[in-house]
This record gives C-alpha cells, structure tokens and sequence, in this order.
C-alpha cells in the first residue's frame, strides 16, 4: 500500500472517528449544561471538528510523506499479545510469578537462545527487581 | 535579606561531612532510580523521604534535592540509550541522543546530555539565590489570561516539531487534546469520557501514556526487527577515538547559547506553578531548531538538540523551588514532595522563611550547587556503567525494560489499570507511527490539555462574554500576538522547507 493510500485510509477513519465522537460517545459520556462558559461537552466536540476536518483533509490531500521505517505488524502485535497475556496473568497470580515466563518468552521469541542470557533475564532481572521494589524500597509488586 | 554572617553560616553548614556524605548517596540514588524506566525523580524522591524523618532538617532536605537532581539525570540515560525514555521531560532528549548513540557515540550523547542537565541546573540554582522574591512576584501576577496566553505560546513553538504534515501534526494535537480530556471536567466537575471506569476520575495517569507511547511502543518496534542474529541493544565500536566518547571544550561552548535559551526557557516555566519540565524541554528544543543554521541535522543527533532539552527540563527544578520557598506555593509535584518534607521538619515554606530559617535555606541554596557538582562527577562514573549495561543483547535489554517499565507504571499509578492503560496507549502510539502521526506532539498536547482547559476556562469567566476586556491583561495580549506571529514564522518556515524540498 503506497503512503497516499494510506494517508487517505486514515482520512477516512478519522472522518468517521471525528463524527462518531461528536454524534455519539461525547452526548454519551459527557453531561449536558446550560450554564458555565466553557460546558464539558465544548471542548471535546471542537476536538471533534478538528479530527474530522484533518481527516477531509487527508482524503482530499494526502501528503504521502516519508514513514519513519519499516513496521512489522505480526511480530509487533505477537509481542504486544504476550506483554496483554502477562498483564492478565499478572491479575490473578502476581508479578512474582509471572515475570519470569514473561520475560523468558519475550527473550525466546526476540531470538536469545543462549542459556546464560535466558537465565539472566528470566531469573536474574526479575529477582533484582523483586529485592530492590519489595525489599529495599518496600513497595509492593503488582 | 538575610546578613552575611548568616548567609556565611547557611554555606558553610551545607559543607559539613555529613551533608556532603547524604547529598552524595541522594544524588547516586536518584541516578540510579531514574535511569529505570517509570519511576524517575518524582517517584525517588517520595520514596526517600520517609529515610530523611530521623535527620536533621538541612540533612534531610539536602539528601532529597540530592536525590531530586540525581533523577534528572538518570531520566536521560534510557532516552539516549535505548529511546524509551522513562519520563515525559527525557522525550525531547531521545530526539537527538538515540540517533547519535545509534551512531556508536553512546557516551558522548549522555556526556552531553549530563553537561546540558548540569548548565541548566546550576543557572536556574543561580537565578533562585539570587532574584528569588522579584521572580515570585511576578510568577504570582500570571493569571489566567496569561497562562492561557503562555499555553497558546507554548503550543505555537511546539507547532515546530510536527514534521512534514501540518495536517498530521494538528491530527496528532487533536487526539492528544482529546485524551486530557478524559476525567472530571474542571469547571462543571462531571466525569467525562471514562466509560465507567471510576479509576479515570483524575484522568488518564500521565505516567502510563508517556512510558506506553515513548517506551513501550518503541520497545515493540525494537522487538519486532529483532531477525535471527541477536544483536547488542547499543554497539561500541572497539578503539573508539576520544572525539566519540566526549565532549570536548569547543563542542560544549558551541552549544551555549542552546544551553542558556533552555535554561532562561526552563527557569520562567519552572517558576510558574503547573507548568513543568516537559513543556519547557520542548520548547526549548523547538526553538533551538528554529533558531538553528542547520535546522536540517536535528533530529539526526545533534549535540544542540540534546543541550537544549536537558539545559531546559533540569533548570525546571531549581526554579520550582522560587514559588516554593518565597511563597509556599509548590512548582510541581517534586516541590511538593519537598514542601512536606520541610513541613515534617517543622519548617513552614513562604513569605517569612528567609528571615526566620535564613540559615536553613541559604544551607539548602550551598547544597543545591553542591549536589550540582557531585552530579557531575557521579554522572561520569554512572554513564560508563550504564552504557556498558546496554552492551547486552537485545533481547534481555528489551524483556528487562519491559519489566521494569511494569513495575514503573504500577508504583506511579497504583496498580494493573494503569499497566493495561499503558499497553493500550503503546499500540495507539505505535499505529500513529506507522501512520506518521507525531507521538511526541500527542503527548506535549496531552501534559498541556488540562491546564489549558483550566486557563481558557477561567479566561472566559474573566471576560464574562466581553472580549474587549482582555485589553485590561496586556502581558496576555503580548503573549498571544508572540503566539500567532511565532505560528506564522513556523508555517511560512514550512512552506520554504517544503519547496526546497
């Protein structure tokens, strides 16, 4: 996808985000006032405006300009998904526990496989990090 | 103001061992703990105080300012090194730090950095022994039609750092707008935007969108290029000159007009309550680059680009501190941390300290430019060791930050909501990158948006619906003509860059 295309994709995304906010979630989720200068729902629906003005602006012209690299989507969200899975499990059995897998996974995938290092970070980092939060500074892990 | 014998005393307590030893170990400290992403200063400095209940008051004050100071330095080292900075102040620093650590001259972007932090620092130190009570007085005439007019400024000089599309920078400045939006809004004090999620009250925490958007998302981008070769997260070249591992006389005289704009820029925000380090550090380093002959090299490890930053976020501090000890009003959330630390003492900031405690503060000013210097000698031990750390794969430098990143995050937010704020926020940052929107601007837009719905707000309540009346605040006026004609200056800049282009 060539970057005008998908500068014109994102035009249109935030034409429909733009109106989405100034028709439905801001009357949802800011109350209405009839007194005051500046009413909690004016400011986010000039906000509104904007990002659907920016957004017919894109379509309209879009600069296509230079993308600050390459994206790798699948590896990105594959390491966003374990850092969403970790959080979970976090919830429910501790940071304690959890780092270290965490961590070790993370490190497994990014393509470590010497045995030193894996230890260093699935055992090591979490244990410093332990004794110095829990321990030395006496607050509590997630 | 004080006698001499008395401000004579305040010094020369400021030089007994034991304040020495406690500002050394203060500032080491705060290095330490600010180089980890998510905690920063802030964080150190409300962990240290309850260390300082059993000191004596000078001691304790001065092991905080040590620590203080010793986080601002730390902030930079992630920034440079790895550009997850862990604070939103380091931001700006990232810039032009990673791109010539990137160039293999690790060293030379902190060692910079360190001199910047360390020039503004002690500038802002000067201008607060020195014209402390002026400065107050007039930080105390700004307000709200001259903040608004200062926050309209300050979003002008960061209409500077859009990048090539103007469009993509108001795009970037709408949805950064639009998330300070969420919580309570101030005039009416209704929730707004938080989806029944009573944890967003106060907003979104500030720490979880900056280390989301700044670290987490770039640790993501670095982790997704990771190929079957595990490279070192920072390569040192081997028989490196000394030119690439320092910073030499010429190079760092070069930058001191930067330095002093930051510190001057760093000084007038850091003296007005509210504002704080991150606006300042990118405004400086905005109008570094405007100001600049080769606007072109920013961006691309510019030694001025660094300098500007840190002069500009580190004089933030000691400037905090003019509307602390003259009028017991804190800066900013570190001051305020050191207000109730004088408070445990038994020591009431304002108006009365300098003739009733005069000893004390002038003993707090000789510590300030103490921990200063020790900062500078602390940081070049500390840079080595931290540049030798991220020699380490990457791998487990990115798996250990990402660690510690969570841990970061709890600690300052309070807990796992602002873990999974901060995951959502990196995947928005790192969508709004492969889009080139700036997240940078986002979150200059989203540190400002309260405070400039706060200002426009009790602006208009001034104004009462008569816009006329804005003649009677002429330093707002001037303010705002600064802003339209700086927005001005930066879009016909744009326009010429675009054609030679």
């Amino acid at each position: 996808m060539s970057a005008k295309t998908s500068d014109r994709l994102l035009g249109l995304f935030l034409i429909l985000l733009g109106v989405a906010f100034f028709a439905a979630i801001i009357p949802w989720q800011a109350q209405a006032a009839d007194y005051g200068w500046l009413k909690p729902r004016t400011l986010p629906r000039i906000l509104a405006v904007m990002l659907g003005l920016c957004g017919l602006a894109l379509l309209i012209r879009p600069p296509g300009d230079v993308r600050p690299g390459r994206f790798h989507w699948a590896r990105a969200m594959l390491f966003a998904g374990v850092l969403v899975l970790g959080l979970a499990a976090m919830s429910w059995l501790g940071f304690a526990l959890i780092a270290p897998p965490m961590a070790l996974v993370l490190m497994w995938l990014a393509h470590e496989r010497r045995p030193l290092w894996l230890v260093l970070g699935a055992a090591g980092m979490p244990a410093v990090i332990w004794f110095t939060v829990a321990v030395l500074l006496d607050r509590p892990l997630p | 103001m004080p006698e001499l014998s008395v401000i004579l005393a305040g010094f020369g307590d400021a030089l007994a061992p034991i304040n020495l030893l406690f500002i050394l170990f203060g500032v080491a400290l705060g290095q330490f703990v600010g180089a980890v992403p998510g905690i920063g200063p802030v964080m150190a400095t409300a962990i240290a105080i309850p260390f300082t209940f059993g000191m004596d008051p000078l001691t304790g004050i001065a092991f905080l300012v040590g620590v203080n100071k010793g986080g601002l330095v730390g902030g930079a080292i992630p920034a440079v090194l790895l550009n997850t900075p862990g604070t939103p102040d380091a931001a700006a620093t990232a810039l032009d730090g990673y791109p010539l650590a990137k160039q293999g001259k690790p060293l030379k972007a902190t060692k910079m950095a360190l001199f910047a932090s360390i020039t503004g620092d002690t500038f802002s130190d000067i201008v607060l022994i020195t014209v402390s009570a002026p400065m107050a007085i007039l930080a105390l005439r700004m307000g709200p039609a001259e903040v608004l007019g200062l926050m309209l400024l300050a979003f002008a000089v960061i209409a500077g750092l859009m990048g090539q599309s103007l469009v993509k920078g108001l795009v970037a400045i709408a949805l950064g707008l639009m998330a300070a939006m969420v919580g309570t809004d101030p005039e009416h004090g209704s929730p707004r935007l938080i989806f029944g999620n009573y944890e967003l009250y106060d907003g979104l925490p500030l720490a979880s969108v900056a280390i989301g958007m700044l670290a987490i998302s770039e640790l993501l981008k670095r982790l997704s290029e990771t190929r079957g070769t595990v490279r070192a997260a920072i390569i040192l070249p081997r028989h490196q000159p000394r030119a690439d591992r320092s910073v030499s006389w010429i190079e760092y005289w070069g930058c001191r007009f930067t330095m002093l704009r930051g510190a001057v820029i760093g000084t007038i925000l850091g003296a007005l309550p509210g504002i704080g380090s991150t606006a300042a550090a990118f405004m400086s380093y905005a109008s570094a680059r405007q100001a600049s002959k080769e606007p072109e090299s920013f961006g691309k490890g510019s030694l001025h680009g660094i300098a500007a930053s840190e002069s500009a976020n580190s004089s933030v501090m000691g400037a905090n501190m003019i509307p602390m000890l003259t009028l017991g009003i804190p800066g900013s959330v570190s001051a305020a941390l050191i207000i109730s630390a004088f408070m445990i003492h038994g020591i009431q900031p304002g108006p009365f300290l300098f003739s009733q405690q005069g000893q004390l503060v002038y003993g707090l000013f000789g510590a300030m430019i103490i921990a200063n210097l020790i900062n500078l000698w602390v940081g070049q031990l500390g840079l080595r060791f931290w540049v030798r750390v991220v020699s380490a794969p990457e791998p487990f430098i990115f798996a250990s930050a990402l660690l510690m990143c969570f841990v970061g995050v709890a600690l300052a937010s309070g807990g796992l909501f602002g873990i999974g704020v901060m995951l959502v926020f990196a995947l928005l940052a790192y969508v709004m990158s492969a889009f080139g929107i700036s997240v940078v601007v986002f979150i200059i837009a989203f540190f400002l948006g309260p405070r400039l719905e706060v200002s426009l707000s009790q602006t208009l309540a001034l104004l009462n619906g008569q816009p006329q009346k804005l003649f009677d605040y002429p330093f707002a006026l001037a303010l705002m003509a600064l802003a339209a004609v700086t927005a001005v200056a930066l879009a016909r800049r744009r326009d010429t860059e675009s054609e030679t282009r």
